[in-house]
C-alpha cells in the first residue's frame, strides 16, 4: 500500500489536537501498560514455580500468595492502562490500527474472550492456591498460557499495523480476497524481547517488596533476604537476556546507532548495575521507569520510521482544534486524577506498613487528601451538568 | 485517481460481523451497569452502617464487594475495550469517527476508570484495615467515579444515535455532539437500570446469608427488593422520555413489523420483574440463592439483549452521528469538520474504481469474474447489516429477498437495488447508488444465494 492510500485512510474528521501530543501521550501510557504486563506475567509465572515449592519451603509459603495477589492486581492494571494507548494509537495511526483490526478481525474477538477466560481462571487459581488444594498449578498453568497468548495476539496487531507494504497481499493473497480475519503475523525477535522483560521486572519488584516490608516486625529478616536475593538473581540474568535480544532486534531494524537506541542501552546498563548493587531498590525502580519509557520510545521510533519512510505524514494530519474537551481532560487528569490516586496510594502505603487497623482519620495527610478528593468529585459533577445544560439550551432554543 | 479511505472487510460467513458486537455489548452492559449500580448501593450501605453503627453491614458489603470485583470488574473492564475492539473490526470508520471526535472525553473517562479500579481494590481489601470514616469517604468518591464513567460515555453513545440537532454539523465541536437531545434521558434510563441491577445482585448475596444471620438476610432482601423496584420504575419513566427524543429513522425502525412485539414485550417483562421484587419485599424468605441467581440472568438477558438490539437497529442506517453509514460510507457533509459526503462519488464511479482494497484482477468485470466481483461488492456494501449466504442467520439477506422480493431472480434484485436502495427510499438502509454494472454483478451473485 503506498503513501497516498495510507494517508487517505486518515479520518476525514481530522485530529482534535497536535499529533505530537498524542504521540507523547502514547509513549507515556504504553510504557505504563507494558510495566504492568511485565509485572503481571512475571509474578504469575514465578508463582507457578512457587506453587510447586510452597508445600515444603516455608519462604515460598509466605511469598507465593503475595505473588499471586500482585499478579491479580497487575492484570487489572494492565487492562486499564492499555486503554489509553489504544485511544492514542487510533487517533494518529488510525490507518495502521484499523487495517490490523480488520485483517485480524477474528483474532480480535478471540483476544477478548481469551482474556476473560484467562483472567477468570487466574481468580480460580488464586482461590485454589489459598485453600492449598492440589492441582491448582494446572489451572494456573492454563490461565498463564492464555494470558501469554493474549500478549502474542497484541503483538500480532502491532506487527500488522506497521506493515503497510504487506497489507494487500495479506488481505487478498494472489488477488483472491480473504475476509475471514484470521491473519496472524509475528516478529519473533521483537516478541521474545518483550517477553524476556518479564524476568527483570519481577526481579526488581522482589527487591522493592523486600525493602518495603523490612520495617514490619511480622516478617523475618531471613525471609526478606531470601526474596531479595532471588530477586537480584532474576533481575540480573533477565536483564542480560533482554539486552542481547534488544540489540538483535535493533540490528534487524537498522536502528542500533540511533541516539534514542543508544540512550536506551546506556539506561539498561545503569539499571543492571543498580540491580546488582542492590542498595536502594526504589532508585532502581525509578531507573526502570526510565528504561520503560525509552523502550516505549523505541517502539514508537520503529513505527514512525517505517510509516514516514513510506510517506505517511503524521505531523501533517489535518487538525480540527478542540478546546473544550481537552480542557476537561487536562483538568480532570491533573487535579482529580492526581489527588484521587494520591489519596488511595498514600492510604495503601500506610496500611501496608502497619499491622492491624490504620486509623486514617487521625492521619492529617490522608484526611486532607480524602476530603479534597471528595470535594473535587462533587465539583466535577456540578460542572458537568452545568456545561450540559448550557450546551443544550444554546442548541435547542 | 480519487479513492475513498475505506478499510478491508471482515466478515464471518453466515453471521456477518455486527452480532459479535451485540454479544460483547450485552455482556458488557450487564457487568458495567451492575458495577456502577453496586457503587451507588455501596455508598448507601456504608452511609447507613456508619450513621446507625451497624457493623454487620460491613460484612455484607465485604461479600458483595468480592462478587463485584470478580463479576463486574473482571468482565466489565475487559468487555469495555472488548466492544471497542469488536466494533473496530466490524465498522472501523464508525469507531474512527467516534475516536476522532471524542478522544479527550474517553481519555477523561479513563482517569475515572483508574480511580475506580484502584478504588475497588482498596474498598474491598481495606474494609477492616482502615477506620470507618475514611472508608465512608472512599465509598462516596467511588460511587461518584462510577456514575461519572456513565456520564462520560453516555454522550458518546447518544451521539451514535444522533447529535440531536444541527449544531454539531456546523461547528464540528465535540461539546455540541456530546450533549444532544437524548443524552440526559438516556443517562437516567441507565441509572435506573443500574439501580435495579444492584438490587438484584444484592439479593443473591443477602439470600445466601440466611444460615448465618436469618434476620439480617431478611431485612436486606427486603431492602434490595425496594431498591430494585425503585430502579425499575426510574428505568420505565426515562425510557418513555428517551423514546420521544429519537430521530425519525429510529421511529421508522420501531414501526417495522419485525419489531411490533417489542413494546408489548417490555410491558410484560416489567410486570414480571415487579412481581419478583414485590415477593422480595413481602415474602423475603421465598427468595433463595438459586432463584436469585436465575433471576439475575433472566432479567439481565431479557432486559438487555432486546434493548441493545433495538438500539443498534434504531440507529440504522447510520453507525455514528447520522453521518456515517453502517457500511462505512460517509453519508453527508459535515462542514464544521470539513467532511464531504461520499455518496455522490460512489454513484458516479462505483466501488471498483474508488475502493483501494479491490485486487487489480477484479477491477474490471468480465464474464469469468462477475460472480466473484458481485460477492466482493455485496460484502462491502451490505454485509454490515445482513448476513449474505443461503443459510444466513443475522438479518439474512437471502431470506429477506425470498420473502420480500417475489421475483427472487437477479433482475428483480437488480431492480430493487437500483430503484429502492439506490434512491435512498428506505429510511433504514443507506442510499447506495452505484453504476449499473456493479448492481448487475451484485444481483447476479445474490441470486445464487437465494433458495
Ligand atoms: C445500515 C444497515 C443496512 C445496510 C448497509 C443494508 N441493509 Fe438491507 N435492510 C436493513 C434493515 C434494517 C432491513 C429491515 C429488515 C427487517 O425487515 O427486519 C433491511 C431489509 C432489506 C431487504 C428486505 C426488503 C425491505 O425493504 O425491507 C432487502 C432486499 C435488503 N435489505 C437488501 C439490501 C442490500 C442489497 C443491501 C446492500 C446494497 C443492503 N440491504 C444493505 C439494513 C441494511
Ligand atoms: C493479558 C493481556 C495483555 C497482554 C499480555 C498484553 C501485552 C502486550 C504486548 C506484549 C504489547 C506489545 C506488542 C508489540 O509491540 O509487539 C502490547 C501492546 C499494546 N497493548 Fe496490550 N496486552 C494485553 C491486554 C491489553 C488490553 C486489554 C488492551 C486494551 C485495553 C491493550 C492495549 C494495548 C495497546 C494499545 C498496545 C499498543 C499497540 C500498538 O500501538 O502497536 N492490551 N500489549
Amino acid at each position: 500500500m503506498d503513501a497516498t492510500l495510507i494517508n487517505l485512510m486518515k479520518d476525514p474528521a481530522g485530529v482534535p489536537f497536535f499529533p505530537v501530543v498524542f504521540q507523547g501521550l502514547y509513549i507515556l501510557t504504553w510504557a505504563l501498560h507494558a510495566a504492568f504486563v511485565l509485572l503481571a506475567l512475571g509474578a504469575f509465572g514465578l508463582s507457578l514455580y512457587g506453587s510447586t515449592k510452597q508445600k515444603t519451603d516455608s519462604n515460598w509459603k509466605i511469598f507465593n500468595p503475595h505473588l499471586i495477589m500482585t499478579g491479580k492486581f497487575s492484570v487489572s492494571m494492565l487492562i486499564l492502562l492499555g486503554i489509553a494507548p489504544l485511544l492514542f494509537t487510533q487517533v494518529i495511526y488510525d490507518s495502521g490500527w484499523y487495517v490490523a483490526n480488520t485483517l485480524s478481525g477474528a483474532w480480535v474477538f478471540i483476544f477478548i474472550y481469551s482474556l476473560i477466560t484467562g483472567y477468570m481462571m487466574f481468580y480460580w487459581y488464586a482461590a485454589a492456591n489459598k485453600k492449598g488444594k492440589s492441582g491448582n498449578t494446572i489451572i494456573g498453568l492454563i490461565s498463564f498460557a492464555i494470558l501469554v497468548f493474549c500478549g502474542i495476539l497484541m503483538h500480532n496487531f502491532a506487527v500488522e499495523s506497521i506493515s503497510p507494504t504487506k497489507w494487500m497481499e495479506w488481505y487478498a493473497p494472489n488477488g483472491v480476497i480473504n475476509n475471514s480475519g484470521f491473519n496472524f503475523h509475528i516478529d519473533i525477535i521483537r516478541l521474545a524481547f518483550m517477553v524476556s522483560l518479564t524476568i527483570p521486572v519481577v526481579g526488581i519488584f522482589m527487591q522493592n517488596y523486600s525493602d518495603f516490608l523490612s520495617t514490619r516486625k511480622d516478617f523475618s529478616s531471613e525471609y526478606l533476604t531470601f526474596v531479595k536475593n532471588l530477586g537480584t538473581k532474576l533481575a540480573v540474568v533477565g536483564l542480560l537476556i533482554s539486552a542481547v535480544l534488544f540489540v538483535v532486534w535493533m540490528l534487524k531494524e537498522g536502528l542500533l546507532l540511533n541516539p534514542v537506541v543508544l540512550a536506551t542501552i546506556v539506561s539498561v546498563v545503569v539499571l543492571l548495575l543498580l540491580a546488582m548493587r542492590n542498595k536502594n531498590s526504589y532508585v532502581t525502580t525509578g531507573i526502570l521507569v526510565v528504561v520503560a519509557l525509552f523502550i516505549s520510545g523505541v517502539r514508537e521510533l520503529v513505527r514512525y520510521n517505517i510509516m514516514s519512510g513510506l510517506g505517511y505524514d503524521l505531523y501533517g494530519y489535518h487538525m480540527n482544534l478542540e478546546i473544550e474537551t481537552i480542557t476537561m481532560f487536562l483538568l480532570t487528569f491533573v487535579i482529580l486524577g492526581f489527588t484521587g490516586i494520591a489519596f488511595i496510594l498514600t492510604m495503601a502505603w500506610k496500611v501496608g506498613k502497619r499491622e492491624g487497623v490504620f486509623d486514617a482519620s487521625k492521619d492529617v495527610a490522608v484526611t486532607k487528601l480524602a476530603n479534597a478528593t471528595l470535594a473535587i468529585f462533587i465539583l466535577w459533577t456540578a460542572v458537568y451538568f452545568a456545561w450540559g445544560i448550557v450546551a443544550l439550551f444554546k442548541n435547542t432554543l | 485517481m480519487e479513492m475513498l479511505g475505506l478499510y478491508p472487510v471482515f466478515y464471518v460467513p453466515n453471521f456477518g460481523s455486527a452480532w459479535l458486537m451485540g454479544l460483547t455489548g450485552t455482556i458488557h452492559i450487564l457487568a458495567s451497569h451492575t458495577s456502577v449500580g453496586a457503587g451507588m448501593l455501596f455508598a448507601f450501605l456504608a452511609h447507613k452502617a456508619y450513621k446507625e453503627d451497624r457493623p454487620e453491614l460491613y460484612d455484607y458489603m465485604k461479600r458483595y464487594g468480592m462478587f463485584l470485583l470478580i463479576f463486574s470488574y473482571v468482565i466489565g473492564s475487559i468487555t469495555g475495550p472488548g466492544i471497542w475492539y469488536t466494533a473496530t473490526a466490524a465498522s472501523p470508520r464508525g469507531i474512527s469517527a467516534l475516536i476522532h471526535n471524542f478522544v479527550w472525553v474517553w481519555a477523561t473517562e479513563w482517569v475515572f476508570f483508574i480511580y475506580e479500579v484502584i478504588g475497588v481494590f482498596a474498598l474491598v481489601y481495606f474494609i477492616d484495615k482502615i477506620d470507618r470514616k475514611t472508608h465512608l469517604k472512599l465509598t462516596y468518591t467511588f460511587a461518584i467515579a462510577s456514575v461519572g464513567t456513565l456520564a462520560l460515555i453516555i454522550g458518546i453513545i447518544s451521539f451514535m444515535m444522533w447529535p440531536g440537532n444541527d449544531a454539531f454539523y456546523n461547528t464540528g465541536s465535540a461539546s455540541d455532539a456530546f450533549f444532544g437531545m437524548n443524552t440526559f434521558p438516556h443517562m437516567f434510563l441507565r441509572i435506573g437500570f443500574m439501580i435495579m441491577m444492584s438490587g438484584i445482585i444484592g439479593m443473591i448475596i443477602s439470600s445466601a446469608m440466611k444460615k448465618d444471620n436469618a434476620a439480617l438476610s431478611k431485612e436486606l432482601t427486603q431492602k434490595m427488593g425496594i431498591v430494585s423496584l425503585l430502579g425499575g420504575f426510574v428505568t420505565m419513566f426515562f425510557f418513555m422520555w428517551y423514546i420521544m427524543t429519537l430521530p425519525a429513522n429510529a421511529s421508522a425502525i420501531l414501526a417495522l413489523p419485525s419489531n411490533s412485539g417489542i413494546i408489548l414485550q417490555r410491558i410484560i417483562l416489567a410486570i414480571l420483574f415487579s412481581v419478583y421484587f414485590l415477593v422480595a419485599i413481602f415474602k423475603p424468605q421465598w427468595i433463595s440463592r438459586t432463584l436469585a441467581i436465575v433471576m439475575l440472568f433472566v432479567i439481565g438477558i431479557s432486559g438487555v439483549w432486546p434493548g441493545e438490539k433495538l438500539r443498534e437497529s434504531m440507529r440504522k442506517p447510520y453507525v455514528a452521528g447520522q453521518y456515517i453509514y453502517s457500511n462505512n460510507i460517509i453519508a453527508r457533509d459535515v462542514p464544521g469538520k470539513g467532511i464531504k459526503s461520499e455518496v455522490p462519488i460512489l454513484a458516479a464511479k462505483g466501488f471498483l474504481k474508488v475502493d483501494p482494497w479491490v485486487p487489480e484482477r477484479l477491477r474490471t468485470i468480465t464474464p469469468e469474474n462477475k460472480l466473484e466481483v458481485g460477492e466482493m461488492l455485496t460484502k462491502r456494501a451490505c454485509s454490515n447489516c445482513h448476513s449474505l449466504e443461503t443459510n444466513g442467520k443475522y438479518r439474512p439477506m437471502a431470506t429477506l429477498i425470498a420473502t420480500k422480493l417475489p421475483g427472487k431472480d437477479a433482475a428483480t434484485i437488480n431492480n430493487y437495488m437500483k430503484n429502492v436502495i439506490g434512491t435512498g427510499a428506505v429510511s433504514y438502509m443507506p442510499k447506495i447508488a452505484l453504476p449499473d454494472e456493479e448492481y448487475d454483478a451484485m444481483a447476479a451473485w445474490m441470486a445464487t444465494q437465494v433458495k
